[in-house]
């Protein structure tokens, strides 16, 4: 039974070494599939807004059109995540459970400032190697909070943020136009304008906007706010007739784990 | 040249009405050279989910392994079969263990879950998971196929409908990628059962 | 008591440092599970989990064995679902059952008033009622804890999730005073 008990903190390096000698070998290794991203925060008079935009790449290639950036970190806080898709997929999920401990443990809801702590020491003990960047925004006791973490660990405490490789035409949105004490319309308003000057402007950004609002007691995720690029329908049809491709052979289905048998080939 | 273009491959799954399909060429070269043309890439997990994998070779067996493994430690512990979006979210968080030292591969995910809904899913190498409602592509071919399921993949599919599109989008695809082709397979699973079927393909 | 999960909640009758230990195993362990599988676990397993670590503690050397005996709660896929885990690592599942000092009573009072299709309301009710009957003195908000597992839909997906929620004091003040 030994070898079936891996251990499961933390990372594994047991390809590290084959994978360097491909490298070294002039094998190029892979990239990731990247969040090219518009994504972008700010603070009004009752709470937070996040927005973001749903592209995901992987090279000049878009692998995800709708893909979910604005990712669930506690109750009441959210996280906006650009940059390698998996880094923030799996970075945010892992402070959620720790924060999720954390209000277990103390019996309150987590602090905004507790989240952003964990995470720039996350990233900042990696180096930058782990590729997140993230917009964090939550409401706890402290009233409404806006950060956003660089792949490196530093953080800014901002009233509206942008980041991302759309972050310069979002960030001329809110520059042009933001202000204290919005309401929550205008708020909402803005961050959509915002995303959808990155969704316009950057390549690596595209498809629809996704909103959270973040007030005391409530969260309001929206997925698809506005969707500027719906696809128009097919004017034609390419239905094959039946017996169009040519096979072989019907073979029988492989073997499969059903309720009866175990694959155990 | 990157490594995942090292033995070829092209894998793609596609939704129906009640059904889905998965299908991958099954050529396995080192480079210009071909070695095999019946190397399979897409293996069953339960009789309602396959998984295909795209890749380095090497890896594609490793993960396969690997993924029977834990698809049957799963069944004893929990005596129950993995549901398609549970065997994903698996998936994926074992792919991303090894964020720094990862597998040459990407896998697609096609199943039928409880409710005979069809579930398509794909990842890149370190295991960020990806879940539209249309199709999914993987592979050296990737380009090709992704261009081909656009104008190709349509909704509601039927079992034999999804068979011709899944199948001429490959076929198609492959015929514009030299690394991957030499016939191909296609499984289609459906509420009463997987319909598998060896497609004939240019031998180029 | 204590949450261990959004679907799962455990009580305890016995040592309260022992509990509070096998707590945060039990909620490291839910955590672990959600990771990878980004789904609630069964209950059986977490049952499962919390029986093996207290199995352990019968035949490793230098330790005792854990002075308490768990109930635990939890909706899942299979519905609504309820273990007691003993000392010894067994673990039994049960429709309703009671463990500590009254046990015997409480069990023979669960055996005529339980049935399984009890509405929420019906459920603590009787719950309070098989509880007054072991309590000496009166009882109280201040006195007494209840958890219950209602479905709520998730912020995010709309979908119906379990909750497991503790009842606040006006809570259980209002089912008290529907009682006598």
């Amino acid at each position: 039974m030994a070898p079936l008990l891996e251990p499961n903190a933390g990372f594994k390096f047991d390809n590290a070494k084959r994978n360097q000698l491909l490298s070294d070998k002039g094998y190029m290794v892979p990239t990731a599939t990247k969040t090219g991203t518009t994504i972008v925060g700010l603070i009004y008079k009752d709470g937070v807004v996040l927005g973001a935009d749903t592209r995901a790449t992987n090279g000049s290639i878009v692998a995800d059109k709708n893909c979910r950036k604005i990712h669930y970190l506690a109750p009441n806080m959210y996280c906006c995540g650009a940059g390698t898709a998996a880094d923030t997929d799996f970075t945010t999920s892992m402070i959620s459970s720790q924060l999720a401990l954390h209000s277990l443990n103390t019996g309150r809801d987590a602090r905004v400032v507790t989240a952003m702590t964990m995470l720039k020491q996350y990233l900042f003990r990696y180096q930058g190697h782990i590729g997140a960047a993230l917009v964090l925004g939550g409401y706890d006791v402290m009233g409404p909070h806006l950060f956003t973490i660089y792949p490196h660990g530093s953080t800014d405490k901002l009233p509206y943020v942008t980041m991302g490789s759309g972050s310069l035409a979002a960030m001329s949105v809110f520059e042009s136009s933001w202000r204290p004490e919005l309401s929550r319309e205008e708020a909402v308003e803005m961050v959509k304008d915002a995303i959808e000057a990155g969704i316009f402007n950057d390549l690596g950004s595209g498809s629809n906007v996704d909103v959270c609002i973040i007030t005391k007691d409530n969260v309001e995720y929206i997925r698809g706010y506005s969707q500027p690029n719906e696809r128009v329908p097919k004017e034609q049809s390419y239905r094959f007739a039946p017996g169009t491709t040519e096979f072989i052979a019907t073979a029988p289905a492989a073997t499969a784990n059903d309720a009866a048998a175990m694959d155990v080939s | 040249m990157s490594i995942m273009q090292y033995n070829g491959s092209a894998v793609v799954a596609m939704t129906g009405k009640n059904c889905v399909a998965i299908a991958a060429d099954k050529r396995l070269g080192q480079r210009a050279l071909t070695v095999d043309m019946g190397f399979d890439k897409v293996f069953p997990m339960t009789n309602r989910l396959y998984v295909g994998l795209a890749g380095l070779a090497t890896d594609v067996k490793t993960l396969h392994d690997r993924f029977r493994m834990h698809v049957n430690l799963y069944k004893h512990r929990e005596e129950r079969t993995i549901a398609p979006k549970t065997f994903a979210h698996m998936v994926s968080h074992m792919l991303y263990e090894r964020r720094f030292g990862p597998y040459f591969v990407e896998p697609v995910i096609a199943g039928l879950d409880d409710n005979q809904q069809p579930f398509i899913c794909n990842m890149d190498l370190i295991g960020c998971p990806n879940f539209p409602n249309d199709f999914v592509v993987c592979g050296t071919a990737d380009e090709n196929l992704f261009g081909m399921c656009e104008s190709l993949w349509e909704p509601d599919l039927g079992p034999e409908e999804l068979f011709e599109t899944i199948s001429q989008a490959l076929l198609n695809a492959v015929d514009r990628d030299a690394m991957s082709g030499w016939g191909a397979i296609v499984h289609i699973l459906t509420p009463d059962g997987v319909i598998t079927r060896e497609l004939k393909g240019r031998m180029d | 008591m204590a949450k261990i999960c959004d679907s799962i909640g455990m009580v305890y009758s016995g040592m309260g440092p022992d509990f509070r230990v096998l707590v945060n195993s039990a909620r490291k362990a839910a955590q672990k599970y959600i990771q990878t599988y980004m789904e609630d676990p069964p209950v059986r397993i977490l049952v499962k989990e919390l029986a093996g670590i207290m199995q352990e503690f019968t035949q490793s050397g230098g330790v005792r064995p854990f002075g308490v005996s768990l109930l635990l709660a939890g909706v899942d896929e299979r519905g609504p679902n309820l273990y007691q885990v003993d000392p010894s690592g067994s673990y039994f599942p049960w429709k309703a059952t009671a463990i500590g000092k009254n046990m015997i009573n409480s069990k023979t009072f669960l055996e005529k008033r339980f049935n399984g299709d009890m509405e929420l309301e019906d459920a603590v009710h009787t719950a309070i009622l098989t509880l007054k009957e072991g309590i000496e003195g009166q009882m109280t908000e201040e006195s007494i804890d209840i958890g219950i597992i209602n479905t709520i839909s998730a912020a995010e997906s709309g979908e119906a999730k379990p909750i497991f929620k503790r009842l606040t004091k006006t809570e259980i003040k209002d089912y008290l005073s529907n009682i006598v």
